[in-house]
């Protein structure tokens, strides 16, 4: 399990991470959300030990990660944009992280297959794609067979493939009881893999629940289209609906679809759309964000 | 540590270019064994400083502290592993680029310089340590070196390279004050390593 405790991490006047507190759970993968400059990042790197809270505590499994004995069989990390040195090979970089994670060479040659790097194993991480690179990133990351995930933007670079291969790797990860902490500005894609959800702005949660109960609060928005729009815009205020335009349609929220249609159809307006908006990640996501 | 110590060893040798600037900077310190041991001394002390160095600096360059420090949480070790490294690897290059200023029958520089030696990669090592940037540090030994210690000091300070050359040479005192700037060195490099590591 994963546990942020008012966590705080403060540069000289900026509150970068401001008294952040929130837990991603095993058996459950768990995303990250937040605009660029949120403190995403800096909340990640005080979880891994790499910057130091100002205030509050960064729990893996109960304990600090520099309290964590053998750290990389508890806890894999993909950082950044796939760390390695770029003048080394990609097997090469995996057996030295295997040397310190005490990991065999035998698992090195199974990573490597596994996320599809065999026939590029030994050339230099420098000619790698950004793709490759986050593969290798996540190979390094799983060498330790560890039960904690933690991940920031493993995403980036990978092609459609390589994102549904990862998916499916957190998936079957959290399924046989592991934690996975995902941060990613894919929402779309986020959407189909995570089951909790984290989204902070301006260093402070926003919102942490489940994914399900998150969509459940979302208020239902329809579309609307008809020949009239000002006078189907008048007839659903009265009715006690919420009325937005995207200039091609209108957008009500507090209406079910057909009190929609019946005002319309008292109204005496042709309609020539009306369809329901289901709640998206990044809608909602946006609007906690802005919030 | 021993992990730690193979690991960085194992890193070294199969980065290309490390090995590849050790053997040329070793071929040029040899060169200069055959001309004159106290030349060889310098250069040797140079090629020490800098592979402690590049062995720590490019792990900030590079990023790369942060999967060291993700596998062993406890920075004190890591460090004290690259010390050991790094004095291993600078001692061996000392020991092999020297053999023409034995056979030229400098055997005792030759032995001075290797007991001093460790000396200079354990200082280059808390040096990057502390700094995290090899090209800072390159330019501000060479900027040191030549303004501070060569033009001012005229090498007769008690200032580190000239403390090395003394040492190297057989002075006692020298290395004494030489071992006493490591140790300062080393001092301020345990202080500040719990500094966070930052994304860029």
């Amino acid at each position: 399990m994963i546990e942020a405790v008012e966590l705080t991490k403060a540069y000289r006047t900026v509150r970068a991470v401001d008294g952040l507190s929130f837990t991603a759970q095993p058996g459950r993968v768990s995303g990250f959300l937040g605009l660029n400059g949120s403190g995403k990042t800096t909340t990640l790197r005080m979880l891994l030990g790499l910057t130091r809270p100002t205030s509050g505590v960064a729990l893996i499994n109960g304990k600090p990660f520099g309290a964590l004995t053998h750290p990389s069989r508890q806890v894999g990390a993909v950082l950044e944009q796939g760390i390695s040195h770029p003048g080394q090979s990609g097997r090469a970089h995996l057996i030295a992280q295997a040397m310190l994670a005490g990991a065999s060479r035998a698992r090195v040659d199974l990573l490597l297959e596994q996320v599809g790097l065999t026939d590029a194993a030994t050339h230099r991480t420098g000619d790698y794609s950004l793709g490759m690179r986050q593969r290798l990133a996540v190979a390094t990351a799983l060498l330790g067979e560890p039960p904690v995930l933690i991940l920031d933007e493993p995403a980036n670079g990978l092609d459609p493939e390589g994102i549904a291969w990862l998916r499916q790797l957190l998936r079957d990860h959290a399924q046989a009881g592991g934690t996975v902490l995902i941060s990613s500005h894919l929402l779309a894609e986020l959407a189909h893999l995570i089951d909790d959800v984290v989204i902070i702005a301006k260093g402070q949660v926003r919102r942490a629940t489940p994914l399900a109960e998150l969509y459940g609060t979302a208020a239902q928005r329809l579309r609307v289209r008809g020949r009239d729009p000002q006078r189907l815009w008048r007839a659903f205020e009265s009715a006690g609906g919420k009325v937005t335009t995207d200039d091609q349609a209108l957008e009500v929220v507090g209406l079910s679809a057909e009190a929609a249609g019946e005002i319309a159809f008292a109204a005496g307006v042709p309609l020539y759309e009306l369809t329901i908006d289901t709640p998206n990640l990044e809608r909602i996501f946006l609007d906690l964000a802005a919030g | 540590m021993i992990t730690l110590v193979r690991s960085e060893l194992y890193r070294m040798a199969t980065i290309r270019s490390s090995w590849v600037s050790i053997s040329l900077f070793g071929a040029v310190a040899a060169a200069f064994g055959m001309l004159d041991a106290y030349w060889w001394a310098l250069f040797v002390g140079i090629g020490a400083f800098g592979i402690s160095v590049l062995t720590v600096a490019q792990h900030y360059q590079h990023r790369t502290i942060a999967l060291l420090y993700l596998a062993r949480p406890r920075r004190l070790s890591v460090l004290i592993a690259q010390v050991i490294t790094t004095v291993a690897v600078a001692w061996c290059f000392a020991a092999v680029t020297g053999i023409a200023v034995v056979i030229k029958g400098g055997d005792r520089p030759y032995l001075h310089t290797l007991i001093v030696v460790p000396v200079m990669a354990a200082f280059g090592t808390a040096a990057a340590a502390i700094v995290r940037r090899s090209s800072w540090l390159f330019f501000g030994f060479a900027a040191w070196f030549v303004f501070v210690e060569g033009l001012a000091g005229q090498l007769k300070w008690p200032l580190p390279i000239s403390s090395y050359l003394n040492a190297a040479g057989g002075d006692a005192f020298g290395l004494e004050v030489f071992v006493g700037w490591a140790v300062v060195a080393l001092a301020v490099a345990v202080l500040t390593l719990a500094r966070d590591l930052t994304a860029d």
